[in-house]
């Protein structure tokens, strides 16, 4: 009823469209497809003018009409879409609970999800559970993670060796207090909004968890009372609460302006993440490629199992919309987002690490810092940061902004993560 | 006095016109209808885009939904809830403080619609200037708000050069700091519109009028008040309802670029917490009982000043 | 000191807070102006001071990354059509509950003013769910008649508020001389409400072409969307660019300022003053 109402709707939109133009319409019987594809642009403007043409290019078949939201209102439009089951045919979610909380607005893949997926280094963000013998749901294309970024020439001035940063709480610790000497800041930090949280909380918890920990994280099992989860909260908090970051820092956000005081050269460490924007690139620009450090967050306890691993994960995965009436287009399309061709414009556009493991070598960059990345992420754990629920990533960030006013201990702070857990209706139904 | 002179009945709408012109006419019904007919696309309107929608929301928040799941009857647990949520009890306690600062919100733009209004020295390039806030998008307010308020910014550079060191706080990073320097920029953002209003309900009282009022330093606001106020009072009364009903959706888009509620629940309102149960946490039917609990909370206040207004402007007919 | 000396200080005051309140309405514009013209790493060294060079290369970037002329157009046809609908229905509705002999008068009236505090993020699902209903999801009338219905609290109850000053005496004797009811709508009253017509005007204008919400929800990302939209597009996931979206904003805000200069010159034409009543 309503689908049909709808695409009523859009060929009248479409009209109108077509005759503000002054373009010629398509004709749905049988000129090419046209497929809506929802998406907040991850990789910039640039990179998805490049996807349709070149996409468009090799399928004259289909068409794509690219349905740009901004990042920070998607949920706003995508929710009423997926509650009333219509809208476009292709849409993104972030990989992980943010994917599968949404899982039935997707066409499952099935078989097809390895045959898709063969020449990524890892999907399994857009499968149920992390787990590829599971149910997936989409493609990813990009990989995403943190490190720590450093800036060479404070730490000299700071009278530390910059070809050897701290690699332990303890060492880091001490870099700091030489910095703040040298008078600079020493981690660049902005608490305000849930990325830090996000970010950061996995390279902590990497100290104390297992994997299978995290996978009890993401189903709700693992209590937030539990001496290691309190743990990783009590060493988070040290961050701010020992004074290595931005006094000011509970009230700016890390981007951009945290990111700001890196970029211009006040800070000695700053933790972004390896993709898209904020990374390697936009700071070897800033700071000269030379200048430019890239090193693991310090260790906690060198001995735990995942604390030389890195914490990455899959970028925005695009799916098919379970109401679409082009499925077959749009698995054309999702299928074309993995391949080669994709993976090479991500680099060259998206300023990312490919997951497609097939894209020219000599299209990598050569900047020092990017090939340092290259090295860490290749022992890949689980990202605690999206097994986080809506819930839990709020109270994470506002407690840590509590506890670094000092309005907050970490023992209440682990109290409230529990009730944010139990409140999260999304992992309510996985107990 | 020229307006106040006509008989002023019911202010807000006439069921039955005043005395001398109620008459039997023939015509009766067919101004009934004709009525009806001009009210038709305002009602269509009102009904199709709002009244439907908040029925709509109403049935969803007694509702319970999991996520993108299917939902189920609720009852009034999404209601019970609110009570022991301390982030639901914040969100209203903060939107109190906020409302508390509507008497400012009121009286500043009059003040400044009043000194352009009596031709101070450059008052048109002031009421080109004062307008400017207003037109400028929430997005980039924000934005321009974060550097300005920033503990090195403008802001405190002026205050310190002024002598006021110690004024030069982290304005958004404390507990009422962060609240009040929100409503602050809100104001900015605001002010430049009530005084416009100001100055539009000021065109339609005569000059004669208004210059017996206007004055050279003492008694300025004993005139204000007496005179000034009681003429403006449709004008008083629209922006008093625009505030209370704007005040705290106006904040909203700053709360979102300037703290997202922080630091803690320091900034936390409800109409953020609402978009965040909704789209954050997905949890739609509590989203949706705060919704109503807050369409409530500022029905009730601007019914107040509704009420309060139109009963004083019957009260005394002059 | 003689009083007169008192009033030429107090003048001078009053004019120093004048002054004051303008540089802080007009300093945030400057600095959005300053910033457009500063290099992303230039306004990451020194967000606050003046540009060392000055570039226009983030106007370019937002001309290259919006449609400009369609962007334009799409915040054209919903911004005026909801703004002209929206004043529209809110005449006739003041009309009717202020000047005509109508029952329920009252009722229609507080049922448009109550729509007024009907929070819009609670209404979302629920308002997008209507519009696809209607089948105007993605279309300009879904967006004009939203925006019309927004605006129209406000309208009625401004409007209402001025016509109850105009005495009935005046109507009747229009009515005497053979004047229809839309005449003495559009010929009397209308003229006479002419300030807070323009105040409306310029008040809905600036919120509609401003608003993010109605926009994305009903229009989507589709090419309709608005030219607030696309300037918040500029900035991305991880990439905010404060110079970039600075650009694009003082491009977006040219038609306002057009609109402001236009009506506030109505805004205080005084037109009840001179209709020597």
């Amino acid at each position: 009823m309503f689908r049909r109402r709808l695409a009523g709707a859009l060929a009248a939109g479409m009209a109108a469209a077509a005759l503000l133009t002054g373009c010629g319409g398509d004709d749905a019987a049988d000129g090419p497809v046209t497929l809506k594809v929802l998406t907040w642009e991850p990789g910039g403007a640039e990179y998805w003018k490049q996807v349709k043409t070149s996409f468009e290019g090799s399928h004259p078949d289909i068409k794509l009409e690219m349905q740009s939201v901004p990042f920070d209102k998607y949920p706003e439009v995508q929710g009423p879409y997926i509650t009333s089951q219509s809208g476009p045919d292709v849409m993104a979610n972030n990989a992980g609970l943010e994917l599968f909380d949404r899982r039935g607005a997707y066409v499952p893949l099935g078989d097809k999800a390895a045959e898709i997926n063969k020449d990524l280094v890892t999907y399994s963000g857009a499968c149920e559970g992390f787990d590829t013998s599971k149910t997936c749901y989409g493609v990813p294309f990009s990989y995403q993670g943190n490190v720590l970024y450093y800036n060479k020439a404070v730490l000299t001035a700071a009278g530390l060796n910059p070809e050897q940063p701290p690699a332990t709480w303890d060492e880091f610790g001490a870099a700091c207090e030489a910095v703040k000497k040298a008078g600079k800041t020493c981690l660049a930090l902005g608490l305000s909004g849930t990325f830090p949280a996000y970010w950061d909380f996995p390279e902590i918890a990497r100290n104390y968890l297992t994997e299978d920990d995290i996978r009890a994280l993401l189903a709700g099992k693992l209590s937030w009372k539990d001496p290691k989860m309190v743990s990783v909260l009590g060493k988070l908090a040290e961050i701010t609460t020992k004074g290595w970051a931005n006094k000011n820092a509970p009230s700016i956000t890390m981007l951009p302006d945290g990111a700001d005081i890196f970029q211009r050269g006040d800070a000695a460490f700053a933790g972004t993440i390896i993709s898209d924007a904020v990374n390697w690139e936009a700071f070897g620009k800033a700071l000269g490629d030379d200048k430019l450090g890239v090193t693991r967050w310090p260790a906690i306890d060198p001995a735990a199992p995942l604390a030389g691993k890195f914490s990455g994960i899959e970028g925005a995965v695009y799916g098919v919309t379970q109401w679409s009436e082009k499925k077959q287009a749009g698995l054309e399309f999702i299928s074309w987002l993995a391949g080669k061709e994709n993976g090479e414009l991500w680099v060259k556009y998206g300023k990312g690490q490919p997951l497609n493991k097939t894209v020219d070598k000599a299209l990598l960059p050569s900047s020092p810092a990017f090939l340092k990345i290259q090295e860490l992420v290749a022992q890949p754990t689980l990202h605690a940061g999206v097994m986080l629920s809506g819930p839990e990533a709020d109270a994470l960030a506002r407690g840590w902004q509590q506890v670094t006013l000092g309005q907050l201990t970490v023992d209440r702070w682990a109290d409230q993560m529990q009730q944010a857990l139990e409140r999260s209706p999304t992992k309510k139904q996985g107990k | 006095m020229t307006i106040s002179t006509a008989p002023v009945s019911d202010p807000v709408a006439t069921d039955a016109p005043p005395a001398p012109t109620r008459r039997r006419r023939p015509g009766h019904a067919r101004e009934w209808w004709l009525g009806a007919v001009l009210v038709l696309p305002a009602v269509v309107l009102a009904v199709l885009f709002k009244l439907v929608p908040l029925v709509r929301g109403v049935v969803t928040s007694f509702e319970s939904s999991s996520g993108f799941g299917g939902s189920e009857f609720a009852g009034a647990d999404n209601y019970t809830r609110m009570f022991d949520d301390p982030m639901v009890l914040t969100s209203f306690r903060n939107a109190l403080l906020v409302v508390a600062t509507l008497p400012v919100w009121i009286v500043l733009p009059l003040i400044l619609a009043l000194l352009i209004h009596q031709r101070s020295p450059g008052w048109k390039f002031f009421r080109a200037v004062y307008f400017v806030p207003y037109t400028i998008a929430p997005i980039v307010v924000g934005i321009m708000f974060r550097q300005i308020l920033a503990p090195d910014g403008p802001l405190n550079a002026l205050l310190r050069f002024v002598g006021l060191q110690p004024l030069a706080i982290e304005w958004l990073n404390g507990r009422y700091s962060a609240l009040f320097s929100l409503v602050a920029v809100a104001l900015w953002s605001f002010f430049g519109l009530g005084v416009m209003t100001y100055l539009a309900g000021l065109a339609t009282i005569p000059e004669e009028t208004l210059e017996a009022a206007y004055l050279d330093g003492a008694g300025f606001f004993r005139r204000l008040w007496s005179v000034v106020v009681p003429m403006l009072r449709p004008t008083v009364a629209y922006w008093s309802v625009l505030c209370a009903s704007g005040v705290l959706i106006w904040l909203f888009p700053l709360i979102y670029a300037l703290t997202q509620g922080g630091p803690g629940d320091a900034t936390m309102l409800p109409e953020y917490l609402v978009f965040l149960t909704t789209f954050q946490f997905l949890d739609r039917g509590y989203g949706s009982a705060i919704g109503i609990a807050l369409f409530v909370f500022v029905a009730v206040l601007s019914i107040f000043s509704v009420r309060h207004m139109f009963t004083e402007g019957t009260r005394k007919p002059r | 000191m003689n009083p007169r000396h008192f009033a030429r200080i107090g003048r001078y005051l009053l004019t120093f807070a004048l002054v004051v309140v303008a540089v802080a309405a007009i300093y945030p514009l400057l600095f959005t102006v300053v910033s457009s013209v500063k290099t992303q790493s230039g306004f990451a060294d020194d967000p606050l001071g003046l540009p060392a060079g000055i570039t226009f290369e983030n106007y370019l970037e937002a001309f290259r990354r919006m449609d400009m002329p369609r962007l334009l157009l799409n915040s054209l046809v919903t911004t005026l059509g909801g703004l002209v609908l929206s004043v529209l229905a809110a005449l006739l509705v003041a009309y009717a509950v202020t000047k005509l002999r109508f029952r329920g008068g009252k009722v229609v009236f507080l049922l448009i003013i109550v729509t007024l505090t009907i929070p819009s993020q609670a209404i979302i699902y629920p308002l997008y769910q209507t519009v696809l209903d209607l089948g105007m999801s993605g279309q300009y009338q879904g967006l004009i008649l939203a925006y019309a219905a927004f605006g129209l609290p406000l309208g009625t109850y401004q409007l209402a508020g001025y016509f109850q000053q105009v005495p009935d005496e005046l109507i009747e004797a229009a009515r005497v001389d053979g004047a229809g009811h839309l005449t003495i709508l559009f010929r009397l009253l209308a003229p006479i409400a002419t300030p807070a017509i323009a105040a409306l005007a310029i008040f809905n204008f600036v919120w509609m072409w401003n608003d993010l919400l109605l926009p994305l929800v009903i229009m989507g990302g589709s090419d309709s969307k608005t030219l607030m939209v696309g300037v918040s597009l500029l900035s991305g996931q991880y990439d905010v660019s404060v110079p970039l979206v600075s650009a694009g904003l003082i491009v977006a805000l040219l038609p306002v300022l057009i609109v402001y200069l236009v009506f506030q010159r109505q805004l205080v034409s005084g037109a009840l003053a001179g209709s020597g009543k």
